[in-house]
């Protein structure tokens, strides 16, 4: 019993991780949270199920169209949500976001919501279990697993060693001066929520075969991405990464000891008691209000 | 007497075809004015929260929810009798609302939005499982109060109690908004820090912002389980958020008569397109983008700039 709801509870962790992961990487750059994230997500599921199952391409293919499709997504909103508002503030950012992720709801329930509203995405591998010492686990989940750890270290790596990462880096800390030494930041901007669509985009692809395809299932990704992401203290990718994986055990042991209706609710939980008792986090940077 | 003009005449005219309606309308149109008056509560409760106060809350479904199941609960667990119920339920969302103030002392911008949009969610989850006490996923339906000593019809009763309720919380918006309470508001949205140097007692006036649109949501909640007779979890999900939010950014932020004016103009737009949920979810998606995109100052702003003795004053953005 422990060892199977430590084990759904790393691989949903996982996938957590990588919902926090692109919530962090736009708030770390833009100070905003962007709460179209999940709808991004639930793109990148449909465009994944649309490339796979509908016209039968391959798997990998099919990642490449989610991620692909995810990352243009992405551009739009920071085109109509983000660089045209930010300079009036926080408030119309958010409130852009939402109708964002609204249209983006309305779009998929019609193209994709018509035929049952609950779309299954066939299983990678086979549906076998695997036996590790004394755990049984999904060989499915295995896969998702690897797959959400290799795609966090791409992500360090991308911002350790690449230009464009450092870049990012140099924005979010000190706008100002990143401008001063000749970045482009408005550009920079538009692919940092480019790129945290398409990491929504990956995530979706991965998840797609454990779980159900809906229309509505954005907006509860997304909350167990925030949890994860505030858990960590939102601004750091090592935090968002161990949020994600406390909040999928968290989850797990809600159901299994309490009940599994507290499995839906244990995020919100989190996100309550961490941004009253504790905003920045296990690993966030002690902030200074900023007036 | 000065000469009805501008956005009192709005109202005027609003209120009096409201009040003659039930004269010659059939009980589908009596409830969609309903809607409207329910919705305009609503709105003015959000707008004094987000729009004057500046705290960008996500708990309005919620307290609106609480208000209704307060009252439905009262009534039925408790056998309270309608005229204790209601107000009960109102005052419970306040309460509540003022304890979501809490956080708000600490938490601003994205932390607060997030912080009270789960509230929200932790909220209708209650709703749903605590079938002991909410009776779940199903619902339950609620007796109508009994207007028999008036002789009138539960629905018209239910309908001009709404209607004097509406009228009376606009009016002490109004006032409420025009005092230094308003004017307190309204500095701590353009900057705490210049409002706490004048000697705006910060954590008091938040707490009051949280505690007036806690009691206007739970008002119209409490309104809302007696024109519909039954409670159910649902009519206080994320839609409802957008909806209300929707509301405020159309007819204008920081503006009493926008409030009205966007529940007005966005309850009947809902009507025309309720079979569709997609639709209705890129409707209102695309009018709170379109909205905080081209207009942000919301409709009040286009009118009082055509129209002649269009004078409130606008705190909007």
């Amino acid at each position: 019993m422990l060892s199977y709801l430590v084990a759904t509870g790393i691989t949903t962790g996982a996938l957590y991780a990588l919902v926090a992961l692109g919530i962090v990487i736009v708030y770390k750059a833009t100070e905003v949270v962007n709460l179209a994230h999940g709808e991004l997500f639930m793109m990148g599921g449909f465009l994944a199920y649309t490339g796979h199952v509908m016209f039968r391409l391959p798997y990998l293919l099919s990642l490449v169209l989610a991620v692909a499709g995810t990352f243009v997504i992405g551009l739009l909103t920071d085109r109509v949500a983000y660089r045209p508002l930010m300079k009036e503030g926080l408030v119309s950012v958010l409130l852009a976001t939402i109708g964002v992720s609204f249209i983006l709801k309305g779009i998929a329930r019609y193209l994709w919501g018509g035929k049952g509203d609950y779309l299954a995405f066939p299983p990678l591998v086979s549906p076998e279990p695997v036996r590790i010492g004394a755990i049984m686990v999904m060989s499915q989940q295995l896969v998702v697993l690897g797959a959400a750890l290799a795609l966090m270290a791409v992500f360090f790596v991308f911002f350790r060693a690449t230009r464009a990462g450092k870049w990012m880096q140099a924005t979010a800390s000190n706008p100002k001066a990143a401008t001063l030494v000749g970045l482009r930041i408005g550009r920079i901007y538009m692919y940092t929520f480019a790129v945290g669509a398409a990491v929504a985009g990956a995530a979706a692809v991965l998840m797609a075969p454990l779980t159900l395809l809906y229309p509505d299932i954005g907006f509860v990704l997304f909350v167990k991405g925030f949890a994860s992401a505030v858990l960590g203290g939102l601004t750091s990718i090592p935090g968002a990464i161990l949020g994600g994986l406390l909040v999928g055990l968290l989850e797990q042991f809600a159901a299994g000891f309490i009940h599994t209706s507290f499995q839906d609710v244990s995020a919100f939980i989190v996100i309550m008691v961490v941004l009253i008792f504790r905003p920045t986090g296990i690993l966030g940077a002690r902030g200074l209000r900023k007036i | 007497m000065p000469v009805l003009h501008g956005n009192r005449a709005f109202l005027v005219i609003l209120f009096t075809v409201l009040a003659a309606l039930p004269l010659v309308a059939n009980r589908y149109l009596l409830f969609v004015a309903n809607l409207v008056m329910l919705y305009i509560i609503l709105a003015l409760g959000l707008n004094l929260l987000v729009g004057f106060a500046g705290q960008l809350a996500f708990a309005n479904a919620a307290m609106y929810g609480i208000g209704a199941y307060g009252a439905g609960l009262l009534q039925v667990k408790v056998g309270l009798p309608y005229w204790i119920a209601a107000p009960g339920g109102a005052l419970l969302a306040m309460g509540i609302g003022t304890l979501l103030a809490l956080p708000a002392l600490r938490l601003s911008g994205v932390y607060l939005a997030l912080a009270t949009l789960a509230f929200a969610q932790a909220t209708q989850w209650v709703l749903l499982h605590w079938q002991a006490v909410t009776f779940g996923a199903g619902g339950f339906p609620v007796p109508q109060p009994d207007f028999g000593v008036l002789h009138l019809s539960p629905d018209h009763g239910v309908y001009y109690v709404t209607w004097i309720v509406t009228v009376g919380l606009l009016v002490l918006a109004w006032r409420v908004m025009r005092s230094r309470i308003g004017r307190a508001f309204v500095a701590m949205r353009d900057s705490e820090v210049a409002a706490q140097a004048l000697g705006i007692d910060v954590t008091l006036y938040k707490a009051m912002a949280f505690a007036i649109s806690g009691f206007y949501a739970g008002a119209a909640g409490a309104l809302y389980c007696s024109v519909l007779a039954f409670v159910a979890p649902e009519s206080f999900d994320l839609f409802q958020m957008i909806l209300q939010k929707a509301m405020i950014v159309v007819g204008g932020l920081g503006s009493l008569v926008g409030s009205v004016l966007g529940a007005a103009l966005l309850v009947s737009l809902l009507q025309v397109i309720r079979e569709f949920k997609a639709t209705q979810e890129i409707v209102f998606g695309a009018l709170l983008l379109g909205f905080v995109l081209f207009q942000p100052r919301g409709l009040v702003d286009l009118l009082k700039r055509r129209l002649r003795g269009w004078e409130e004053p606008l705190h909007g953005p």
